[in-house]
């Protein structure tokens, strides 16, 4: 008995030795583009053309400090814009979410499903309306143009995702409380956000992701760069700077940074909260 | 449903269930106006723009559906970038769901807990890395003289293989779809593992007590029951596949001669190059109309499977 332990353990720790090593095999290759981004980011453009793909001696850090100077204005307008987006897509989404979910009133499931048709409308539908909408109340160039059109948008799946979190809790902590005499808007703050943390955390994420990530609609409302924010600023700066390539490859990787930082402090909240099995239809 | 003592009971007059429901109206406001405003204003706006003939700036000509006849008849443009949004929807799901399925197993197959931590984590990374960070990266790598495509190649002694990836009317739209390689999509496997982890022990156990090798319990007990899962990642990833132009507005704008174009580019072009505001938002209705089957089809087909 303890033989045939052993032996299929080992077993085990074979087929876990493959595994691994498929896996390392996919995700490195996945990987492999940035890491030649890290070695081309050291080099000076004479470096690159003798060795493209390989570290070269000496290391050539002020490729990251002229990058920095150029990268650090469209890292600050996305952190800004990003930040506050996300900032009012949690407190509308959960204010909505709680209401739709906790709250009993005439033409609630209507309303609701008035939000959740939304979700089939797709960006391109209300790209070009948006845009002429932008530019008649006059604010193109101003980073409303951005924050106001993504709160809007963003908070539909946010409300979505919380709805459904909110209806699976008990329902008798709301009733307690509110035998206790507590209002609607103390069992809002008091019971629904605390309780809610983790999904409020997936929410966040997938929110700052998406506006991160937007190409199109920065670049299409701003156009000053020095309000332009990450991904169009790169888009450009890329354009630009093709042929420098360690200095285009060092702000590369400086603009990936602030969300490789982000995960780090929140991954166990997004890999839990998108493994859960909250999120389904 | 437990009967709660809420207000608003179902007995009193409408009215009186109105006003005491109204905290709940209150929330609701903000997201209401915003969603009025930013979403449903410009919805209904696009699907009555594209009824007409309108540049910004000067009057709109009613020409009814005439946009869209002019689409499907004479624009050949809109015909070709229809083409390549199905190849590369196409594309898309095949090697979202292939390769994510065999690493989402991989990962759900894994007998240490931490080993499975690591590699789930290595998985999941490229989701955090800037799209444009890539989409940039993968350009580089197709350029002509200095990508590393072509370095390979020459390495390799298959010179006559090297070509400017992205400017060849022949390769550009291959070179579009096939970026990423090898295409570890993290969310999707996050997905998949999801469904393979909820599948109750009792019933791998009993399976593998009648015989089943893993192989065989892959095939006959954990496929069938992660197809809801499946068929919710196909069908969301045409639906992004339907609207996505952001990898052919960064990587070619459409080019060369429109071989990667687009519907959703086609749309930008006619809207902000040339001034179709009209003609452009029949575009977005069409890529609309198409998004809605799409989610129709998903309702009604698309059931988690129960055990």
């Amino acid at each position: 008995m303890a033989a045939a332990t052993v032996t299929s353990e080992r077993q085990f720790r074979i087929h876990d030795f493959w595994r691994a090593v498929v896996l390392t095999v996919l995700c490195g290759l996945q990987l492999l583009p940035l890491l030649m981004a890290f070695f081309i980011s050291f080099k000076t453009i004479p470096q690159f053309s003798r060795v493209p793909f390989l570290p070269t001696l000496p290391l050539h850090w002020e490729n990251y400090l002229s990058a920095w100077e150029i990268v650090r204005l469209f890292l600050f307008n996305t952190v800004f814009v990003s930040g506050l987006t996300v900032v009012g897509v949690l407190a509308l989404g959960s204010l909505a979410a709680y209401s739709f979910a906790i709250l009993r009133y005439p033409g609630r499931e209507f309303l609701f499903y008035l939000v959740l048709a939304l979700m089939m409308v797709p960006a391109t539908l209300t790209l070009i309306p948006s845009f002429v909408l932008v530019k008649n109340l006059q604010l193109l160039n101003t980073r409303w143009s951005l924050i106001l059109p993504w709160i809007a948008s963003g908070q539909v799946f946010a409300i979505f995702i919380l709805r459904t979190y909110l209806q699976s809790l008990p329902g008798e902590l709301f009733d307690a409380a509110r035998i206790d005499g507590a209002s609607e808007w103390q069992g809002y703050f008091m019971i629904a956000l605390p309780m809610s943390k983790s999904m409020l955390g997936v929410a966040a994420i997938l929110n700052i992701l998406g506006t991160w990530n937007n190409l199109i609609w920065p670049a299409l409302t701003i156009s000053h760069l020095e309000r332009q924010t990450l991904t169009p600023g790169l888009w450009s700066y890329q354009v630009e700077n093709f042929t420098r390539y360690g200095f285009l490859m060092a702000g590369l990787l400086i603009g990936s940074v602030p969300l490789i930082v982000l995960f780090f402090f929140t991954s166990r909240w997004f890999v839990e909260g998108l493994t859960s099995g909250a999120i389904k239809v | 449903m437990t009967a709660r003592p809420v207000p608003g009971n179902s007995k009193d007059p409408l009215l009186l269930q109105v006003w005491k429901g109204r905290t709940g109206y209150l929330m609701l406001v903000p997201t209401m106006v915003l969603l009025g405003v930013f979403m449903y204003y410009p919805a209904f706006l696009g699907l009555y723009r594209s009824l007409f003939d309108w540049a910004p700036g000067l009057d709109a000509d009613f020409v009814g559906l005439g946009n869209f006849v002019k689409l499907f008849t004479t624009d050949k443009v809109f015909q070709q970038s229809m083409g390549n949004m199905l190849q590369l929807s196409l594309w898309y799901v095949l090697s979202t769901v292939f390769v994510s399925l065999f690493v989402a197993i991989l990962l759900h197959r894994m007998i240490s807990q931490r080993l499975k931590y690591l590699y789930r984590f290595l998985a999941i990374l490229p989701v955090i890395i800037p799209g444009i960070v890539l989409l940039m990266l993968w350009k580089f790598i197709y350029d002509a003289t200095v990508g590393p495509l072509n370095m390979l190649l020459i390495a390799l002694g298959l010179e006559e293989w090297t070509r400017a990836w992205l400017a060849n009317p022949n390769t550009a739209l291959y070179a579009v779809m096939l970026r990423n390689f090898p295409w570890v999509d993290g969310v999707a496997i996050l997905i998949l593992l999801a469904g393979l982890q909820v599948i109750p022990q009792e019933i791998i156990e009993s399976a593998r007590i009648d015989g089943a090798n893993n192989w065989r319990i892959l095939r006959s007990v954990e496929f069938p029951l992660i197809t809801g899962q499946i068929k919710l990642l196909t069908v969301l990833t045409i639906m992004w596949g339907v609207q996505e132009f952001t990898a052919v507005f960064a990587m070619t704008q459409g080019g060369p001669i429109n071989k990667t174009m687009v519907p959703g580019m086609w749309m930008f072009w006619n809207a902000f190059r040339i001034n179709k505001m009209g003609y452009a938002a029949a575009i977005g209705v069409i890529l609309f109309v198409l998004t809605l089957i799409l989610t129709l089809i998903n309702m009604k087909y698309i059931t988690t499977q129960e055990y």
